[in-house]
């Protein structure tokens, strides 16, 4: 068909101003130029001839034309029978689509009417739409409102406890906490208006946190006998600070926790007492009971140090306590604590208290008991303690006092009675000198303590000044004197160790001082007697008129007499010592009485010596008579 | 647990002992102040420190009590020594006599406190070493020839007073891991967790019978 087409279509190209050869030689070119291998259409006629033409003869060439317009024909019938039927197709799809047409009108037109009602609609929704929002926005405001002002169910078991047992725990307090945070911001809504909602929570809290400190109150005085379980402590701490603001219930509590600390320590104390340390080291504290200072020392040292760390757990328990000031409730607590064992204090330390008690001991016992009455009444001012320490003191002061009188008068009657030969203090004196340099030794290690010496020195020193005195007065008048001499001298030397008895001293010394004279004046005429100078004296002092060298006994044989005795004197002048004196212990006594005695010789010598220079006296040759000059004889009597 | 008010675990018991004058206190007052105490007054009878410290990650309290050297209160500091875990034995290393005196505290010692109690000698003043009167040698040798702990130190310059107070822990802390050292009698020195003067209580056994098992 192609091929016929373009047969035809180059026939009927338009031949203008070239020949008809020129004609034929371009329809030659062009089917020279055709290139039919490549010409998908030519080749494709070619194929559809070679079905049909299947001979090349002539016959067959001169029909080809019609044949291949019959066979046109019937393919153009072919299709045109085949177009029908889709002509028909399409034409029932058209009447079903004006169908459908019509459909969608009446929709639409439907619909035109539903819009128009549904408008009324749309406009409500948005409308409650709006309104919803609102809603939930005031919904989100009321649960903010309801959060910060109320307890959620699961906060309010929390404070209230699945049973009166239930254990208080952190969240507790936390929850605690927040009631009371409502509460105060309930203030702040007040004053920003909503007074109602307010007052009804503020009432509402409170009602929360009154059961809840009453729960806690409970739970505490149970717990606060636990203090060292670090668990319960801390909560313990808490559970204070939080009802603090509760006065009675934290006092209650206190009472508890006290009591409690209280029996505890006394456990601890007769533990002590009675099994002492691991293994038995260190001992227990009585198996010193033989001993009082020690027995006694070692329990007070125990308690001493025994309050440090029950001020220390007090401390912890109130550490929260911040509203008040709790260093008295410390105080009080603490001497509540320490009342326990007062008791086996008093009756161990009083035991010890016996009369018959070496004195000593007594006074050691005294100043300890002193000394700790001091320091724990820094640490429990005014406890019960405190006072139990002052009434043993008292006792033990009492005690010993009775019982160094009784030392004191035991020894007096044994050993004061006669003095013995040599003169020296009799054993008794020396026994209670001991007495009271054991008693004095025992050192003051309390403040204040100074002035009971005095008293002390006199308990004992009385009544052996009394006795000496008596049992020297039976003795001849040298003897005496030097006995009380012996005797006055080793109290002194004892008592100036101490610098509080100035005063006895004194009158130790004044005593000393008569004894002296006495004993000077015995010296002095015994010497006097032993060289002959007892008439010479006499005259002298007498002295009247008329020259002295004619006087009987003055003249210069008669003073010869005494010159020569003196002579021997001086040169040895032991011999004409009393016996008594070498018994003076002291050495200053001793040189004391000789002294004094060599100078009233020296005196009337020099008296003796001016009446025989003079020469009114008529002596002869008095340097020959006395050679010695009244300074060269006291030189030679004193050195 | 270190969040509780009780911030420590132990409290250890000390006390320090030697003649007058030789800077017990002024040990004391440094190491829990500080600071050097010049003039410091003859101490009454017994004075009382405490201070926390840590050994081996351990808050420790101790509870420090300083005696008075001078003779007259002899009667009352020998009860101190009861249940102290630690006993710091001080002498003057410029007065030879504080030193002769050594054997006479350690008798004390040995006679007052239990077979564990540590004992830490220190010479103290060694800030004066011109005046030295006593030889760090034969200090030492005394030391080690008793089983003592020693080290010379000064209150004044603050020279080991730290570390004698802190070996001294360290070594009753050992005895505590060590099992020498029965934490549940009274009187040991050592109290687990502030606790009464006397018992502790079981679960604090317990754990310390965990621990020493776990050793
Ligand atoms: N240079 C120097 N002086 C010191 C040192 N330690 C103490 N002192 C001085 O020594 C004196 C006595 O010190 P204290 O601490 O009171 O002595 P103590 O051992 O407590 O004495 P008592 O309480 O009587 O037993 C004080 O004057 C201190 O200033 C030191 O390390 N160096
Ligand atoms: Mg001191």
């Amino acid at each position: 068909m192609s091929v016929e087409n373009k047969g035809i279509c180059n026939a009927d190209m338009p031949v203008h101003d070239t020949g008809t050869g020129n004609v034929l030689s371009r329809r030659l070119n062009k089917i020279l130029e055709t290139r039919i291998e490549n010409d998908k259409e030519t080749l494709e006629a070619l194929k559809e001839l070679s079905t049909f033409f299947t001979e090349n003869t002539l016959q067959a060439r001169r029909n080809l034309r019609s044949k291949i317009e019959k066979r046109s024909l019937v393919i153009n019938e072919d299709f045109l029978s085949a177009f029908r039927d889709v002509k028909e197709v399409l034409d029932a799809i058209y009447s079903d689509v004006s169908e459908m047409n019509n459909s969608v009108q009446k929709m639409i037109s439907r619909l035109q009417a539903t819009k128009t009602q549904t408008h009324h609609l749309i406009d409500q929704t948005t409308k409650l739409q709006a309104e919803s929002q609102t809603l939930s926005l005031q919904k989100e405001v009321a649960g903010a409102f309801l959060r910060s002002f109320q307890l959620s169910p699961a906060e309010q078991a929390v404070l209230r406890g699945s049973s009166r047992e239930c254990a208080i725990t952190d969240e507790f307090f936390t929850v605690l906490d927040r009631v009371q945070s409502i509460h105060s911001n309930g203030r702040m809504l007040m004053q920003s208006g909503h007074q109602t909602a307010a007052l009804e929570i503020m009432e509402q809290m409170a009602l929360y946190q009154e059961a809840a400190l009453e729960r806690l109150y409970r739970w505490t005085q149970s717990r606060c006998r636990n203090i060292e379980s670090p668990e319960t402590s801390i909560l313990l701490s808490m559970a204070m600070s939080r009802l603090q603001g509760r006065p009675v219930l934290f006092r209650y509590v206190l009472d508890e926790y006290r009591t409690s600390r209280r029996s505890v320590l006394v456990t601890a104390f007769i533990d002590a007492l009675t099994q002492g340390g691991p293994g038995g080291t260190p001992k227990p504290i009585e198996m010193h009971g033989h001993d009082p200072k020690r027995y006694v020392g070692d329990m007070l040292a125990w308690l001493h140090q025994a309050i440090p760390s029950e001020k220390d757990n007090l401390l912890i328990l109130l550490k929260g306590c911040d509203k008040t000031d709790v260093s008295d409730q410390i105080l009080q607590t603490l001497s509540h604590i320490t009342e326990g064992v007062c008791h086996p204090l008093k009756v161990r330390v009083e035991r010890m208290l016996a009369v018959d008690t070496d004195a000593t001991v007594l006074y050691s016992v005294t100043n300890l008991v002193c000394f700790y009455k001091q320091v724990i009444g820094q640490v429990v001012p005014g406890s019960q303690l405190l006072t139990t320490l002052e009434e043993l003191q008292e006792l033990s002061q009492h005690t010993f006092l009775l019982a160094l009188q009784s030392q004191v008068r035991q020894q007096l009657s044994e050993c004061v009675e006669t003095p013995p030969s040599d003169l020296s203090p009799s054993p008794g004196v020396s026994q209670l000198l001991n007495l009271l340099r054991d008693v004095l030794s025992v050192g003051c290690i309390a403040e204040g303590r100074q002035q009971d010496l005095p008293q002390i020195v006199s308990i004992i020193v009385e009544p052996l000044l009394q006795a000496i005195n008596e049992s020297a007065t039976r003795l001849p008048t040298s003897d005496m004197a030097v006995y009380l001499l012996n005797c006055l001298y080793q109290m002194q030397s004892t008592l100036s160790l101490y610098e509080f008895v100035d005063e006895l001293l004194e009158r130790l010394q004044a005593q000393s001082d008569a004894q002296l004279d006495t004993l000077t004046s015995e010296q002095a005429s015994s010497l006097v007697a032993n060289l002959n100078l007892g008439s010479i004296y006499t005259i002298l002092q007498e002295q009247g008129k008329g020259a002295l060298s004619s006087v009987p006994g003055m003249e210069p044989t008669g003073l010869k007499n005494f010159l020569s005795k003196l002579d021997a004197f001086l040169v040895m002048q032991d011999v004409l010592l009393l016996p008594q004196i070498c018994l003076l212990l002291s050495g200053t006594h001793r040189s004391i009485v000789q002294h004094r005695a060599f100078e009233v010789i020296a005196a009337i010598y020099r008296q003796l010596y001016e009446a025989v220079h003079d020469p009114e006296n008529l002596y002869q040759n008095p340097g020959v008579l006395m050679p010695r000059s009244p300074d060269q004889v006291l030189k030679l009597l004193i050195g | 647990m270190s969040a509780g008010p009780y911030n420590y675990s132990y409290i250890f018991k000390y006390i320090i002992i030697g003649d007058m004058g030789v800077g017990k206190s002024c040990l004391l007052h440094q190491f829990t102040e500080k600071k050097f105490m010049a003039d410091c007054p003859h101490t009454i009878g017994v004075e009382f420190g405490t201070r926390i410290i840590e050994v081996s990650g351990q808050k420790i309290k101790l509870q420090i009590w300083d005696t008075a050297g001078q003779e007259r209160f002899r009667a009352v500091t020998r009860s101190y020594y009861r249940g102290a875990a630690g006993a710091l034995m001080v002498y003057d290393i410029t007065r030879r006599s504080t030193y002769n005196h050594l054997s006479s505290w350690l008798t004390d010692t040995r006679n007052l406190t239990n077979p564990s109690t540590v004992i830490f000698l220190i010479g103290n003043k060694c800030d004066l070493d011109a005046q030295r009167d006593v030889t760090y040698e034969e200090a030492k040798q005394f030391a080690d020839e008793n089983g003592l702990m020693f080290v010379e130190a000064s209150a004044k310059t603050g020279e080991n007073v730290e570390e004698a107070f802190l070996e001294t822990a360290k070594k009753i802390y050992q005895s505590i891991q060590d099992g020498r050292l029965d934490l549940n009698a009274a009187e040991s020195g050592v109290q687990h967790k502030p606790s009464q003067p006397g018992r502790n209580t079981l679960v604090n056994d317990q754990q310390v019978n965990k621990d020493t098992c776990a050793c």
